[in-house]
């Protein structure tokens, strides 16, 4: 409860300081995880499905949100590449799954996504394959996000006058 | 946000209103915290600020184990993992209500998971200073919605007794101000009302009572004229506490001896 409750604070303090003052200036805001990240990890966790959505109910429903679905085996592959050890949280050892922390990670992130695959269509997420090539899923991201934001005429409403 | 097609049964938490029992949940819990039949109780004393819960709190603590019960106590923004978060974000100018909602909602619930939940199933009574219900109130002054503030607190145990020690805003006054003088947050300061913090208690602590009075059927208050002498508020929530513990589960009583 308090690592979901903590998360929530530190979501809301970002909202309303870093998201909503650029949504109203007009300005595309990108953000690197959002409050689905919550329901998947929160509900691993044992905290209740409906409870944490209405928790968040505060929260601006985005435009667009793109899932990177990939397997958990080359989600593993890919972090073992480049890191030589898995964080305590990511990796779900508060939970005393198990106490190799990437046994852990596979048991923990695994029902991680499997609460994401009841997440996207409840959400309606654009799915992006992430087993692709970089180039590959940036060209499919830029296909869906043109698709979204027209590029519009702002109207400013707030300039001073030009005397 | 929540989901546009909600397949959830019942999205509303049966309420506190109506068919929750005390002891039990108010909404919809902690998943994997069951807590059926715990022999402990839980106690709550409510009341703004300065009002004088924290004497009664202690003249009952020690009343209670005089006749032989384990009693713990928990206070508002007390938890180790929270307090002093919370005393550096009120430091900062950073603070908005609903962060600040936020910040006394997981400090409760790391009480209630560490302090409060484990105390209940040893079997002590368990005496709060204050409950969910301030948080409830102050954040019903600032304006955040109602439904969504009980759906938040829905992972709360409801009291098996809650005292509101009730008091009219001119006697606090009196009161506040013989003790420890006015604080900043106790005065509503942050919704800036006004420079003067004589007027801007009055005012906030007026809306508060306001709040609280509203909860009083809602959450099945007992309701206790804080006006009073303090032994008379004590004999009264120390009648109440017996009629209810006694039948229940006396301990043991003493073996007299010759």
């Amino acid at each position: 409860m308090t690592f979901s409750l903590l998360h929530a604070t530190d979501f809301a303090d970002r909202l309303l300081y870093k998201v909503i003052p650029p949504l109203k200036a007009g300005m595309i805001v990108l953000a690197d995880r959002y409050a689905y990240t919550a329901f998947a990890r929160d509900v691993t966790r044992g905290v209740d499905r409906q409870w944490v959505r209405e928790l968040y109910s505060f929260a601006v429903r985005p435009d667009l949100a793109l899932y990177f679905r990939v397997p958990i085996d080359v989600s593993v592959d890919r972090l073992m590449a480049r890191r030589v050890k898995l964080k305590f949280y990511e990796a779900g050892m508060d939970l005393g799954w198990s106490t190799n922390p990437l046994e852990s990670f596979r048991l923990f992130q695994g029902k991680v996504l499997d609460e994401y695959d009841q997440i996207v269509p409840e959400f309606g997420m654009e799915v992006i394959d992430a087993k692709s090539s970089i180039t590959e899923q940036q060209r499919l991201v830029r296909q869906v996000i043109a698709q979204h934001a027209q590029p519009q005429r702002m109207e400013i409403t707030d300039d001073e006058p030009v005397v | 946000m929540t989901s546009p097609s909600s397949d959830a049964p019942d999205a509303t938490p049966h309420g506190p209103n109506g068919d929750s029992p005390a002891g039990g949940y108010y909404g919809r819990g902690i998943p994997y915290l069951p807590i059926h039949g715990y022999p402990g109780k839980l106690i709550a004393i409510e009341g703004t600020d300065g009002v004088g819960r924290s004497t009664q709190i202690e003249l009952l603590r020690e009343w209670l184990e005089v006749k032989g019960y384990g009693v713990v106590e928990t206070g508002w923004t007390r938890s180790r993992l929270m307090q002093p978060t919370i005393e550096i974000a009120k430091g900062s100018n950073t603070l908005n209500k609903l962060t600040f909602v936020l910040l006394y909602a997981t400090d409760f619930a790391d009480r209630l998971e560490k302090e409060i939940i484990p105390a209940l199933k040893a079997g002590f009574v368990v005496l709060s200073d204050r409950y969910i219900f301030t948080a409830l109130a102050r954040a019903g002054v600032r304006g955040v919605d109602r439904q969504w503030l009980r759906n938040l607190y829905g992972f709360a145990i409801a009291p098996h007794m809650v005292f509101y020690l009730n008091i009219d805003v001119k006697t606090l006054i009196t009161r506040v101000l013989e003790s420890r003088g006015m604080d900043f947050w106790e005065s509503g300061m942050d919704l800036k009302h006004g420079d003067d913090i004589y007027d801007s208690f009055r005012a906030y602590q007026n809306k508060l009572l306001r709040e609280y009075s509203s909860m009083a059927d809602e959450f099945q208050f007992r309701v206790v004229d804080a006006r009073r002498p303090v032994n008379r508020i004590q004999d009264e929530l120390r009648k109440q506490l017996s009629a209810f513990l006694e039948p229940a589960e006396k301990p043991a009583d003493p073996v007299l001896t010759r």
